[in-house]
Parts: structure tokens; C-alpha cells; sequence
């Protein structure tokens, strides 16, 4: 069996089933073809429920040519009556079929795509989730694969539905006489051609209408939050002016849309084409050909046709943002982490030595970190400083290989980070996060995370170690406590102090701490200096941090400014030799205080 | 067709405003458009005259050629067809070209006046209710307000049309249109019924997918951690499990939502066929088989208008509720009321609080009755716990909100006298969150002071921290801020407001200071750029940190609302009464000496020891 090379993938699921990813179109092709019953099934309804319908335009012209015909016999009307009825009822049921039929097949794609993705997303390693920002992923979970479902029912039923609504009564009528083909085709030409000359005018307004709206409304959404200083600074005229010019412009986008909605010309070729095509049938019910019942028959179903005039540019572009959602979705179930796992890399404890060798690594062409060099030795503490932007986070991400550096080597105990073996090297790193995200379960949960084997006690242990006790204590069910969204809410230092507890519990070798939460009061800033003290003890930490009482206690300060190691040392030598870190402290050591007396 | 399925997600809303008054005020908004309201009234009715005028005339027509075959009739109805298809298509389109403007005025005129109204509401008002509902009042409530003006012209023109048809055919055979008009009712119940079913559903959908897709985003963001603790089966069990709920309450929604039109087509189809049979029976006696085939052609006519009158109620009422929501924006009193307009002239800065009353809710007091001093260009920090006044004494003074009583004096005026605009011109404020509008770092600085010079807005920003934040940004002053500051750290915010103050240069400062963690380097310049700004003019600070309350003139502590102690931080700090608990609590940790000593504090054996006491008796 020849197949393409498996993907590499952390996590799979059993029974999975086999999609097409060669292109968006087979993508969701194998999505529909999961199901084949639905869409054979919604086919067969729609073709039904069509015919049913137009056939009731005959079966009136029909019951004419009975009512008129002399002599007649209430049996026979009876008859088309009840055929009548016939085709209502079954009009309706088929369309129920066809409507359930696409309504079933809309929500497992959606369902199916959403499970895929998700997936696929567990199956993608560190380095692809350190890259990705979540809020764009969730994006594609929640509002992408529903585009989808909304591509199937109502988008794709709508168009399916207006194609055969067009179809069966051009079948019926030929069925009459094909010589009554002459007039309906030439309507449907200039139908056409009205209908895309219109959506063609008719896009480039809608567009210009919908990003007014937004542009007004996000003018307005940021006067009312500002309000505090646009009153502050008397500027209400000036918001006044600018909103009044956003509302402005979206209303003559909205009454030139009007505009061109009136010149809608569809309904007008239409009734022309309905003169048009009684003349001519008339006509030919002069020379014999049809009985004035077909006439009828015809005429209704040229009505009928001008049903079609109702699908909009909605359904299609429904189809069309429905394909380029699942485009999205694609991408990223498609995309792969070009990191190499070196599984015959070197695999052991990690002492915890750190050293960086003429480091440089950035975006494309835009340059993070540049020439960075220094060692930290095992079980030290290193604090990072430098300005929002300047790279410190990057730099820690180069340590447990989210990225690897462009130039210059990253060495753990001395052995190149390439050359370990991925897997042995970020079980022995631990990283707690700026925002710091706990699962809706229970403390406890949350805290053995990593080890679910952990018993009661060692997750209390952890927990006092990590300072987070006694507020667990103070928890309506102390470790029984619901987190997240149905449960208690944590502050932002707490939070932290429970990712402490989980990182005590799992022991890694190496940490990397971001800490830039601010504590407003003196007793929570003890309990996290306590906990951060305890747990960069025994292990290297790397520290990323606003406090300068960990700046003061760290082993070693690398200052980072716009990617540039521009200085590092112990507290004593960089207030030695460094002016800018002299300025940080400048304020503090004027122990009088500054102001004369 | 759409119309039985709309306005399904509009929650139920308790109105106060009377239908009446309602509808009077959207008529006065209507009024400056009466000649094209009358023009868009007489195109819908004549319109509807050429519609329900086909139908006839085929009907006519057929009878006569049963009769005797001729082509000219042939010619006569043709011709008519395609006179009264472009008369109606014109007359249409008058209808609609009016409409929109008639429309896109309305709500433009509205817009505009909901806007205005908004901004001369005192800040409570936006305590009150979260700016996004104030937004979505401007923006989308002004527009649904609109369907209303849609939905009665629609409504009208379909009764019209109903009416006229009727007319018609009580006229040829009233027992035959009374089984027609009969009928009627069963599809109106059909589609009101079906629409309670299909709103509630809809809105349970709607609030269980909102619960089931945070729970969706919450395991997506779990990933990452689960992924590096090795739980992908276990967090990937609880996604499987959520992912099932959404598809089965979404199957209901669509199910659901799909029965309708099928259902109303069987009944339409059970009407047909009943006309077919007892109006076929009828041509026997009295009527002609024209007459039938106008009841055949008239059952569509009937069907859907009625539907849509039938679900036009609760829309029109929804509409209503925008409106009201809308003008209730708009009506809602200011409570911050000036008794004159005197002109303010320039300010030295002194400030009275004099037995200063103030309650927000009418029955809990948040400043019983304050009274301070405060001498041009003294700078004063408030201290206290949350809920001690400060923040309520820093919004009286940009006067914000209203005080029951007592009096605050600006240089020995009343503030309710002075011109508010003028005043405010004369005080700066910066707010524990600094506010950044989209557009350049000079924008932002120049935001209140529209004519300030390139240079000047240049040396307000290098006069804070020296203007070294400057080089840090890619475009110096003409670095885009982003959505409300966005791509700016924090600090950089802090730091660009400060230099929004420099630049108005106001004799009054109010500063509210930030509590967000910034970097040192950052902060270093931050703390600079205030003790700049605080300068040589009255300053008020909310302070939060140690090196402000350090180097003022005087800390006022407050507790519950009243002023307990003043005086500087040292002796403040000797008497060892509430601001030195204050201390121990806000700004211990801030100290060099805490920074010294935190690496003991997490030694063992320390944890039980009072790390507070011996902080404070080191100092001096």
C-alpha cells in the first residue's frame, strides 16, 4: 500500500476517519461524502418538492379545460382535485426531507470539521501553539466552522432549491409543448444578465456600507469608553463632528444601496416575459395547437419562474464566505511544525546549565534578538529586565526550542538544544505563563495537572510551598473548589501561586517564569516572593520580571534593550557600571526623600 | 420569505414609554419628510392597484375568448400586461428610491441627536450602563427603530393589496371568497404558533451555544498546558463531549426553523385544492370560469401577505423597543447641573472643600461631610482604603458628578457658577487608565489642545523622563497607537498621557495613578515625568505609589469618607496611626529596604516573623 508519508502527530484518536486534504473543495467533499445518504436524500427531495409544485400549475389548467369542457362530471373535477391535494401534501413532505436532509448534513459538518480541527490542533507540537495566537484559533473553531454549516443550510439548499425551482417548470412546460420553450428562454437570458449586472453594482455599496458601519462604530465605541477625557479635555464638539461624518457617510452608502435596489430590473423583465409568453401561447391555442387549460397551465408556470428572481446574492455569498472559512479551518489542520524532534538526540537529566553563544533569531526580516551571549550556570537565578517589546520573552522561547535561533548556538549542560532530543528537553522545562491559564475543575485538578497520580498530600505540600494554602483554606470547598466560568474566580496572584504549585509538583529542571503581574498590597507581594524565591531554588530559573526585589536578589541581570543584551551582572556590578540601571533605582535610594524641608 | 423567521433573537424587554408617545415622536422625526412620505404613500397605492389589476384582467380576458376567439382581446391584454408591468415597476421604484433617503435621513437626524444627548450625560450615567449597550443604542438600535418605518410600508401595501383583491371578489362571488378568506386564518395561526415555538427555541440556542462555545475557547486555550503536562486524551475527552452538546442543540434550532415552510405549503396546497373543487362545482351556477381562475390566481395573493401581516405585530413591536430604548438615551437628565455660565478667567488653584456632601445612591454616604483646604500649587496626595473617598473627591472636582451639599470652592467660587467647559480647560486629569484614541502619539498629546505647534507637542513629550521613551518607538511622535493604544505597553500609555498634561499646562492637576506593572526602565521614567507634571500647579493624587507619597506637600488620609490624619509621610509615618497601616499594607514592598530584605523574608524560619514591624523600624 502506497501512501503518503504519515504526518508526525502527538495525539491522535482511534477510529478516525479519512478526510481529503488535498484542497478546500475536497476537503469538504469528503466531509459530505462521510454521510452520502444526506445529500442523496436532500437531491431527491428538492427534485421532488420542485415538481410537485409546478405540477400544481398544470393540474389548475387541467381543471379548467374539465370545468369547460360541456357536459362535464363532478367526478372528473373530483379527480383533479384530489390530485391536487396530492401534490400539495407531497410537495410539503419532500421539502420537509429535503430541508432535514440538509439541516442533518449542515450540523455534522460543522460538528465533524469542529472535531477535526481540534484534533489535529492536540496533534500539533509546542513549537506550532507557541507560535499561534489563541484568540485566532478559537476564531476558526467557533466562527469558521460554523460558516460552514451556514455554506450547507440554508446557502447551498437555496441555490440547489432556485436551480431546480428554474428547471422543473422549464421540464413541465415542455412537457406541454416544447414549442413554449421560445419565450421562457429568452427570459432567462436577460434574467441573468439583470441579476449579475445588478450584484455587480450592487457589491461594491454593500461593502462600503458594511465597513462605515464599522468604522462608525468603532469611532463611537471609542468616544463613550474615553469619555471621562473627552469631558476632561472638552472635546465633546470635536466627537460630535467626527461621529456626525462617520454616520454621514454611511448613510448615502445606505440610500445609494436603495437606489440601486430600486432599479432592481429582474421583476420588470419578467412581467414582460409573462406578456410575452401569453401572447405567444395564445397564439397557438388560436391555431389549435393548445387547449386553453394548457394556456393555463403555462402561464402559471411562467409565474412560477419569477420565484427564482428571490435568490439573492445572500445564498451565494454564503457559499462564498462558507469556502473561504474552510479555508482557514484547512490551513491550520494542513499546517506543520517544521521542528525536528531528533528522537535519536541526546535524551537525560538535565543539570540545568544555560548558555547562549552569539544568539540572533527574528520574525522574517525583522530582527528580535541580536548577538546575545551568556551563561547561566545550574540552579541559578536569572532575572531578564528590559521594556515591553524589547525580546525577553522571545530569548526564553529559544531555551525549550519554541524557536531556534537563526545564528549562534543555545546550549543546555553544554550540548547544542538541536542536538537533545525534543522530548527529553521540554519534559525537563516548565514554563508559567504571563496569563496563566487554569481548566474549569477543581483546585485540586488544576494543581496535579501534571501529575494525577499525586495524592492529597503532596498537592497540599506543593500548595504550601507555593503559597497558596491559605487562601485555598479560605475557598468555599477548600481543594474541592469549581475554577473558571461556573466556578470561583481567582486573582491574578493567586492564579500565579496555583501555576507555582503545579510547577512544584512536576519538579522540572529548568523554569521559565513570567512575572509581570502587579501585587497592590505589601502582604500578597510577601507570599509571592516567598513562593518565587522557593521554587527557583534547585533548579535554573529564568525569571521575567517587573519586581525589583527579584531583580535585586537574582544570581545574574540580563538587561535587554530592542533585542540587544546591552549589559548583565550581578546587582552590584550593573549599578557599578550601568547608568541606565542606576536610573531604575535612582528614586529608591534617596532615603530622605528628595524634597527640601 | 424570510419575514416568519425574523426578529426570532430579540429578548423580551420591559417597556415604560407608551405605544402613543412612541409613535408620535418617530412621527415628528418623519415630519421634515411629509412631501416624499406622501409621494412613497400614493406610488404604494397605486402600485398596488396595477398588481391586484393583472389577475383581473387575464381573468376578463379568458372569459371573453371563451366566448369567441379574438386576436385583437389577444393584443388588448398583452399590451395592458406590459403597461401595467412597467407602471408598476416605476411606480415601485419611486417607492423605494424614496423610502431609502426618507429613511437614511431619519436615522442619520436620530444618530445624530442620541449622540449628542449622550456626551452631556455626567459620568454616573456611564457608571450606569456599560458603554456597549450605549454603543449598540446609537448604532444598531437606531437602525432596527428604522424596520419600523419599513415594516408599515410593507404592511401597508400588502393590506392594501389583500383589500382591493377582496373587494374584487366578494363582488364576483361572495360565498367562494368567504371560503378563501376563511382559510386565511388557519395559515395566520400556523405562523404565529410556529413563531413562539421557534423563539423559544432560538433563544435557548442561543444562550446554551454562547455557554458551549466558552467552553470550546477555554479548552482551545488549554491545549498548550495540556499538551505540556501530557493530558491531550483527558482535555480532548471534555471537547468531545461539549462538541455533541452544540451539535444537538443546533440540530433542534435548524429542525425546527426548517418545518415551517413545508407545513404552510401543505396548507396552502390543501386551500388550492378545495377552491379547485367547490369553485369548479360553482362555475355551474353563476360564476364564469374567469372568475374561477382569478380565486386560483388569488390564493398566492392571499397566502403569504396574510402570513406576514400575521408576524408583522411582534416585529413591529420590536421595533418599538428600539425606539424606545433609543429616546429613553435620549431623555434620561443630566444630574450634573451648572446654576451659571461665569467666566473662569485664569486660575490660581485653591481649592475648598466645605462640608461636602455626597451620595450616589441617595442613601449610602460616601463623603459625609468633607472639608480641606487646598493652597495654590500644593500638591496633595489622597490615601485610604478602597471606598475611602478618594477617587469620589478627585470626580468632584473635574465635576463629574453632583454632591448633595456643602460647598466646593475654586478660588473662592462656587464650581456649580463657572462656565464647565471653560473650567475644564483649566484642570487636567489623568485617569488610573490612560485613555489613548486611535491615531499618532502627537494626536494623542495634542488631544485637547487642537492648536498646540508640532514643537510644542515635541518638548511636552521630552520633558517627561527625559523624552528617551521617544527612541523606543518605531515612528517617535508619529507612532500609530493602535485600537485605544494597543500596540503601546502600558507604561508607554502612561507616559503619553502625562505628556497630554504638559502640554494643556492646567493650574488644577488631577491624577489618579496607574497600579499596573511596568517594567523599571519604564517606571524609572514614569516616576520622573510625574514629579514634572506635578510641578509648580495644584496637584490631587490618588497615590499609589511610595516615591509620590513621599514628595508631596501633604498626605490626606482618609477613612470612610472622612479626613483622619495629615500631615508628610515621615511624620505621618512616626505616629504610627492609620496611614502607617496604610503603609504596611500599599506601600511596604515598594521600599529599598524591602527590596534589600526580600530575599530573607522567604528563608525558612522567616514565615512567622513580622517582616511589617522590622521594615518600619528601619526607617529613619
Amino acid at each position: 500500500m502506497l501512501r503518503e508519508p504519515v504526518e508526525k502527530r502527538e495525539f491522535t484518536v482511534a477510529n478516525e476517519y479519512p478526510y481529503n486534504h488535498a484542497g478546500t473543495v475536497r476537503w469538504i467533499a469528503s466531509h459530505l461524502l462521510r454521510y452520502p445518504l444526506f445529500p442523496l436524500l436532500a437531491l431527491a427531495g428538492a427534485i421532488l418538492n420542485n415538481t410537485f409544485y409546478s405540477s400544481l400549475q398544470v393540474f389548475v389548467g387541467r381543471a379548467f379545460d374539465v370545468i369547460t369542457t360541456p357536459g362535464w362530471t363532478s367526478a372528473a373535477l373530483l379527480v383533479v382535485g384530489l390530485t391536487v391535494l396530492g401534490a400539495g401534501v407531497g410537495q410539503g413532505l419532500t421539502g420537509l426531507l429535503r430541508n432535514y436532509s440538509m439541516e442533518f448534513l449542515a450540523q455534522l459538518v460543522e460538528r465533524d470539521a469542529r472535531e477535526e480541527l481540534y484534533v489535529s490542533l492536540l496533534g500539533k507540537d509546542q513549537t506550532f501553539h507557541g507560535r499561534q495566537r489563541v484568540g485566532d484559533i478559537m476564531a476558526r473553531a467557533t466562527n469558521d466552522v460554523h460558516m460552514i454549516n451556514l455554506m450547507f443550510s440554508p446557502g447551498l439548499m437555496l441555490i440547489l432549491d432556485s436551480l431546480l425551482g428554474t428547471i422543473m417548470p422549464i421540464v413541465l412546460m415542455a412537457r406541454i409543448n416544447t414549442r413554449l420553450l421560445l419565450v421562457p428562454s429568452i427570459y432567462l437570458v436577460f434574467f441573468a444578465i439583470t441579476v449579475i449586472d445588478h450584484n455587480r453594482r450592487l457589491k461594491p455599496v454593500t461593502i462600503a456600507m458594511r465597513d462605515q458601519f464599522g468604522v462608525m462604530n468603532a469611532g463611537l465605541e471609542e468616544a463613550i469608553a474615553g469619555i471621562e477625557v473627552v469631558k476632561a479635555n472638552v472635546q465633546e464638539q470635536y466627537e460630535w463632528a467626527k461621529f456626525t461624518q462617520d454616520a454621514r457617510s454611511y448613510r448615502d452608502s445606505f440610500v445609494r444601496s436603495g437606489e440601486i435596489e430600486a432599479f432592481y430590473l429582474p421583476p420588470l423583465v419578467h412581467t414582460i416575459a409573462a406578456a410575452a409568453a401569453l401572447l405567444h401561447a395564445l397564439q397557438l391555442w388560436q391555431v389549435g395547437v393548445l387547449t386553453l387549460g394548457q394556456v393555463v397551465s403555462f402561464f402559471g408556470l411562467m409565474r412560477a419562474l419569477s420565484f427564482v428572481t428571490f435568490i439573492s446574492i445572500f445564498s451565494f455569498n454564503l457559499v462564498q464566505m462558507g469556502l473561504a472559512s474552510a479555508d482557514r479551518v484547512l490551513d491550520i489542520i494542513k499546517a506543520r511544525s517544521e521542528m525536528d524532534e531528533n528522537k535519536q538526540g541526546t535524551a537525560r537529566a538535565v543539570d540545568g546549565e544555560v548558555i547562549f553563544e552569539d544568539v540572533s533569531f527574528g520574525y522574517g526580516e525583522q530582527p528580535i534578538l541580536k548577538h546575545i551571549s551568556f551563561a547561566a550556570h545550574a540552579g541559578e537565578t536569572v532575572a531578564i529586565v528590559g521594556e515591553t517589546g524589547s525580546g525577553k520573552t522571545t530569548l526564553t522561547r529559544l531555551i525549550n526550542r519554541i524557536f531556534d535561533a537563526d545564528c549562534g548556538r543555545v546550549l543546555v549542560d553544554g550540548i547544542d538544544v538541536r542536538d537533545w532530543s525534543l522530548a527529553s528537553l521540554r519534559s525537563q522545562i516548565s514554563t508559567i505563563e504571563q496569563d496563566i491559564f487554569l481548566f474549569s475543575r477543581t483546585v485540586r485538578d488544576n494543581i496535579a495537572f501534571g501529575r494525577a497520580s499525586a495524592s492529597q498530600d503532596q498537592v497540599e505540600l506543593a500548595a504550601a510551598q507555593a503559597q497558596a494554602d491559605e487562601f485555598i483554606a479560605r475557598l468555599p470547598q477548600q481543594y474541592d473548589t469549581l475554577l473558571g466560568e461556573r466556578g470561583v474566580n481567582l486573582s491574578g496572584g493567586q492564579r500565579q501561586r496555583l501555576a507555582i504549585a503545579r510547577a512544584f509538583l512536576t519538579n522540572p529542571r529548568i523554569l521559565i517564569l513570567d512575572d509581570s503581574t502587579s501585587a497592590i498590597d505589601s502582604a500578597t507581594e510577601d507570599l509571592i516572593q516567598r513562593a518565587m524565591w522557593r521554587i527557583s531554588r534547585q533548579r535554573t530559573t529564568f525569571l521575567i520580571t517587573h519586581r525589583l526585589s527579584q531583580i535585586r536578589w537574582a544570581d545574574r541581570i540580563l538587561v535587554l534593550r530592542h533585542g540587544e543584551l546591552v549589559d548583565q551582572g550581578t546587582h552590584e556590578e550593573l549599578m557599578a557600571r550601568s547608568e541606565a540601571y542606576r536610573r531604575i533605582f535612582a528614586r529608591y535610594e534617596s532615603g530622605n526623600g528628595e524634597r527640601g524641608h | 420569505m424570510g419575514f416568519v423567521l425574523d426578529g426570532l433573537e430579540t429578548e423580551a424587554y420591559d417597556r415604560t414609554y407608551r405605544d402613543r408617545d412612541l409613535l408620535r415622536r418617530i412621527a415628528a422625526y418623519l415630519r421634515p419628510h411629509t412631501r416624499r412620505m406622501v409621494l412613497v404613500s400614493l406610488a404604494l397605492a397605486l402600485n398596488t392597484a396595477t398588481t391586484a389589476a393583472g389577475p383581473i384582467l387575464v381573468s376578463r380576458t379568458v372569459d371573453t375568448l371563451l366566448v369567441a376567439p379574438s386576436t385583437r382581446a389577444i393584443v388588448v391584454l398583452t399590451v395592458s400586461l406590459v403597461a401595467l408591468g412597467i407602471a408598476g415597476w416605476a411606480l415601485n421604484f419611486v417607492r423605494q428610491w424614496y423610502t431609502a433617503r426618507v429613511v437614511g435621513d431619519v436615522v442619520l437626524k436620530l444618530r445624530q441627536d442620541v449622540f449628542s444627548a449622550t456626551v452631556l450625560h455626567d459620568l454616573s450615567f456611564f457608571d450606569e450602563h456599560p458603554s456597549g449597550k450605549i454603543v449598540s443604542r446609537i448604532t444598531s438600535d437606531t437602525q432596527d427603530f428604522s424596520t419600523v418605518v419599513t415594516l408599515t410600508i410593507d404592511l401597508a401595501s400588502q393590506v392594501l393589496q389583500v383589500l382591493v383583491l377582496t373587494l374584487w371578489l366578494v363582488k364576483i362571488e361572495p360565498r367562494l371568497a368567504l371560503l378563501l378568506m376563511g382559510m386565511t386564518p388557519i395559515s395566520a395561526v400556523i405562523a404565529l404558533s410556529f413563531r413562539r415555538v421557534a423563539r423559544r427555541v432560538t433563544l435557548h440556542a442561543k444562550q446554551v451555544t454562547a455557554k458551549i462555545n466558552a467552553d470550546i475557547q477555554e479548552s482551545i486555550s488549554g491545549i498548550m498546558v495540556a499538551k505540556s503536562f501530557r493530558q491531550e486524551q483527558a482535555i480532548f475527552d471534555a471537547f468531545h463531549e461539549r462538541n455533541q452538546e452544540a451539535y444537538r442543540v443546533g440540530l433542534r434550532r435548524g429542525l425546527t426553523l426548517n418545518t415551517i415552510f413545508p407545513i404552510l405549503g401543505i396548507s396552502s396546497g390543501i386551500a388550492t385544492s378545495l377552491l379547485v373543487y367547490i369553485g369548479g362545482l360553482a362555475t355551474r351556477g353563476g360564476i364564469s370560469p374567469g372568475d374561477w381562475l382569478l380565486f386560483m390566481q388569488t390564493v398566492g395573493f392571499y397566502w403569504w401577505p396574510i402570513m406576514s401581516i400575521s408576524s408583522f405585530w411582534s416585529q413591529f413591536q420590536d421595533g418599538l423597543s428600539a425606539a424606545e430604548r433609543v429616546f429613553a438615551l435620549v431623555d434620561a437628565e443630566p444630574k450634573v447641573i451648572q446654576s451659571d455660565r461665569q467666566p473662569v478667567g485664569a486660575l490660581e488653584g485653591q481649592i475648598d472643600f466645605h462640608q461636602l456632601r455626597l451620595s450616589y445612591t441617595g442613601r449610602e454616604l460616601v463623603l459625609p461631610g468633607l472639608s480641606l483646604h487646598i493652597r495654590p500649587r500644593e500638591t496633595v496626595a489622597l490615601v485610604g482604603h478602597t471606598g475611602a473617598g478618594k477617587s469620589s473627591m478627585a470626580r468632584l472636582l473635574a465635576r463629574f458628578y453632583e454632591f448633595q451639599d456643602g460647598s466646593l470652592l475654586i478660588d473662592g467660587r462656587d464650581i456649580r457658577t463657572l462656565d464647565l467647559h471653560e473650567y475644564r480647560q483649566r484642570v487636567g486629569l489623568v485617569p488610573q487608565v490612560p485613555f489613548l484614541f486611535s491615531g499618532s502619539i502627537r494626536d494623542n498629546i495634542r488631544y485637547g489642545c487642537a492648536g498646540a505647534t508640532d514643537e510644542q507637542v515635541l518638548q511636552a513629550a521630552t520633558r517627561i523622563g527625559g523624552g528617551d521613551w521617544l527612541s523606543a518607538l518605531p515612528d517617535g511622535l508619529d507612532t500609530d497607537v493602535g485600537e485605544r493604544g494597543a500596540s503601546l505597553s502600558t507604561g508607554q500609555r502612561q507616559l503619553v498621557a502625562l505628556s497630554r498634561v504638559l502640554l494643556k499646562d492646567p493650574p488644577i492637576l488631577i491624577l489618579d495613578e496607574a497600579t499596573a506593572s511596568v517594567d523599571p526602565f519604564t517606571e524609572a521614567q514614569i516616576q520622573e515625568g510625574l514629579a514634572e507634571v506635578m510641578k509648580d500647579r495644584t496637584a490631587v493624587v490618588i497615590a499609589h505609589r511610595l516615591s509620590t507619597v513621599r514628595n508631596v506637600d501633604r498626605i490626606i488620609v482618609l477613612r470612610n469618607g472622612e479626613i483622619i490624619e495629615e500631615g508628610n509621610h515621615e511624620a505621618l509615618l512616626a505616629a504610627r496611626g492609620h496611614y502607617a497601616e496604610l503603609y504596611n499594607t500599599y506601600f511596604r514592598h515598594q521600599s529599598i529596604e524591602y527590596m534589600e530584605q526580600a530575599r530573607h523574608l522567604a528563608e525558612p524560619g522567616s514565615e512567622g516573623q513580622s517582616a511589617r514591624s522590622d521594615t518600619v523600624a528601619t526607617r529613619p
